[in-house]
């Protein structure tokens, strides 16, 4: 049996319903991210699991036990918060010490408990300082360390890393990844960032208007998107109208260009448009491989973004961006320029609405 | 010096002649009461008088009732209306300032009228009822001045996220309020609990009418039956209040060195 289960999770806020039928499974030692734009529900979904607020309807369970009749201090999960939420009359150490002293630890225990969490997150010499005397990069450790302290058997973190500077940000994720691994917590981890969230899960959870789009491995969800709304959410995507010609063996028409999908198109007839995703990054100028598939356009423009060139192309009235990375011996493609841009079969992918 | 700099000294000019004058004309008349010479006589027979010492003691007493009861009961209304309520926020602060807008008069007579010998709560009945009463409604007084003090230390605290850390770790109720929220409102708490001492140690109406010895109607009684010990009684009022408020600036500076979001 799955560690955290949500069967059929709903909940609405006076006529709005705003997660509908919510299902999932996650694994002991998880690391799971919740990803989507602001009111998707993934935060609603995180504070129902903590207690924070009744679902409207459906069942929660981590380890076997129904959470539902129990109360948020009663549940024995650590929580983590965007705005850090320490107690700002304690210190550091006060800070983390807190939910053993509530616990009833004797001193002693407390004491080596809170060694050992400062420890953890490298900042036993500010055990005396208050959060106000500290970034927020530290008061974010703090708060991490403080919800680790009373050893929950669930870890959320509701949006850790947002209110963070840019580089901060990336040194904390990979903190807070590293940390989840060591103790083997199960985790929850909600944010909008998709970078955050492809990097440090184990699986995600893309939410959109509150439904589960797609849940599957980082891999799955950047290269596989399921629908075109986690195509376009997750990293940059070409959304292409091609029209069917051939359902069962894939043939469709690119903007008067015939190419072949490597999936079969059931449930569409010749003549039907289907939405296609194409990876900018699938394509390039290079000569082409066996089995390569290739569209030819005119280039509208080309950007140059340091590493990468981004550049635009007209293909019979569909436009499609591709990246090429920046090399002292290609010449950058020119306006007006015709070129050919090719990818493999399987990286064009037909995807739900 | 321009025109307008010139007009800002003026009024800041006028305004302090406005406060000083008749406070130095108070302090100079209270020191006149020995012919030929300045000295405290006025104020060594103030505090030499047993009454003074009854009914200051009676006022410190209900003030410091009045401090206690009123923030066990505005402390965790304030609360549980920015946690819990925000949506009757207009409405809590609206009741809280209505004794501003209804007189003290009115009050006292409608607490005569409702809790009088003969009603079904004879608060005046006896004398204890009659100081429970008065504390009431020093409450009452002073609830506009302690719901903003308190309200406005909420304001610069995160209350919720705070509360939900706190319930993450496994506190309860008792524990969310006094370790995780009062000690960071206490700078609130304090700047209420100090207006209201100022308020409840010149307050005349109540303590008249629900016929308490407190020292605003001592002031009144001495007021008008003696030449200099009111003016000493004045700026002894004064000081009182002035140290209130310098207790209270402090209590503010307290709240700037501590921090002030989660």
């Amino acid at each position: 049996m799955s560690f955290l289960i949500l069967d059929n999770i709903q909940k609405s806020f006076g006529p709005v319903q705003v997660v509908h039928n919510f299902n999932m499974a996650i694994e002991k030692g998880e690391f799971v991210s919740f990803l989507g734009p602001s009111g998707c529900g993934k935060t609603t979904i995180l504070r129902m699991i903590a207690g924070f607020e009744k679902p409207s309807g459906g069942r929660l369970t981590i380890n076997g036990k129904d959470q539902r009749p129990l109360k948020p201090n009663q549940r024995n999960i650590g929580m983590v918060f965007q705005a850090y939420a320490l107690f700002p009359n304690m210190n550091v150490r006060d800070n983390v010490a807190f939910g053993l002293k509530v616990a009833g630890m004797s001193k002693a225990d407390i004491d080596a408990r809170v060694t050992e969490m400062l420890s953890l997150i490298r900042l036993e010499h500010l055990a005396d300082r208050y959060p106000y005397q500290m970034s927020g990069g530290q008061q974010q450790r703090v708060a991490l360390a403080r919800a680790l302290a009373v050893k929950p058997q669930l870890l959320l973190l509701d949006e850790p890393l947002s209110a963070l500077d840019a580089k901060i940000r990336v040194s904390l994720r990979e903190e807070i990844r590293l940390i989840q691994q060591k103790l083997g917590i199960t985790t929850v981890f909600v944010t909008h960032d998709q970078e955050e969230a492809l990097s440090i899960s184990d699986r995600i959870v893309v939410m959109n208007a509150g439904r589960a789009d797609q849940i599957g491995s980082p891999y799955e969800i950047y290269n596989s998107p399921a629908t075109r709304f986690v195509a376009s959410f997750v990293g940059t995507l070409n959304m292409i109208d091609a029209k069917v010609i051939d359902p069962a063996s894939g043939r469709v028409s690119i903007g008067g260009q015939d190419v072949t999908l490597k999936q079969s198109l059931s449930g569409l007839k010749g003549g039907d448009t289907v939405p296609l995703a194409l990876r900018p990054e699938a394509g390039s100028l290079s000569p082409t491989a066996p089995g390569d598939t290739a569209l030819t356009g005119t280039v509208i423009s080309a950007h140059f973004l340091g590493s990468v060139i981004r550049t635009r192309m007209d293909v019979g009235g569909t436009v499609i961006s591709f990246d090429m990375f920046n090399s002292p011996g290609v010449k950058p493609p020119q306006t007006g320029e015709t070129v050919t841009l090719r990818f493999a079969a399987a990286d064009l992918l037909a995807i739900r609405d | 010096m321009t025109l307008q700099r010139f007009g800002a000294w003026a009024a800041v000019l006028i305004g302090a002649v406005y406060f000083f004058v008749p406070l130095i004309g108070t302090v100079e008349f209270s020191m006149r009461m020995r012919r030929g010479e300045y000295s405290f006589d006025a104020f060594k027979s103030v505090f030499s008088d047993t009454q003074f010492h009854q009914t200051f003691s009676f006022s410190m007493m209900m003030a410091l009732m009045t401090i206690v009861f009123g923030m066990a009961l505005v402390v965790p209304t304030a609360y549980w209306v920015r946690l819990r309520l925000p949506q009757m926020r207009q409405v809590v602060e609206f009741i809280t300032l209505m004794p501003l807008v209804i007189p003290a008069i009115v009050i006292v007579f409608g607490y005569l009228r409702l809790y009088n010998s003969s009603s079904f709560l004879p608060l005046t009945g006896s004398t204890m009822g009659t100081n429970i009463l008065l504390v009431i409604a020093y409450i009452t007084l002073s609830l506009p001045y302690m719901y903003r003090a308190v309200d406005t230390a909420m304001r610069a605290i995160d209350v919720r996220t705070l509360t939900e850390a706190a319930e993450s770790l496994g506190a309860g109720w008792g524990t969310i309020l006094f370790r995780c929220i009062f000690p960071n409102v206490i700078s609130g708490v304090l700047s209420g609990a100090f207006i209201t001492l100022a308020i409840v140690m010149g307050e005349f109406t109540m303590a008249a009418l629900l016929n308490r010895p407190a020292f605003g109607p001592y002031l009144q009684l001495v007021g008008a039956n003696k030449a200099y010990e009111p003016a000493a009684l004045a700026v002894i009022a004064f000081a009182i209040t002035w140290a209130s408020m310098g207790l209270l600036n402090l209590a503010t500076r307290f709240s700037k060195m501590s921090p002030a979001k989660a």
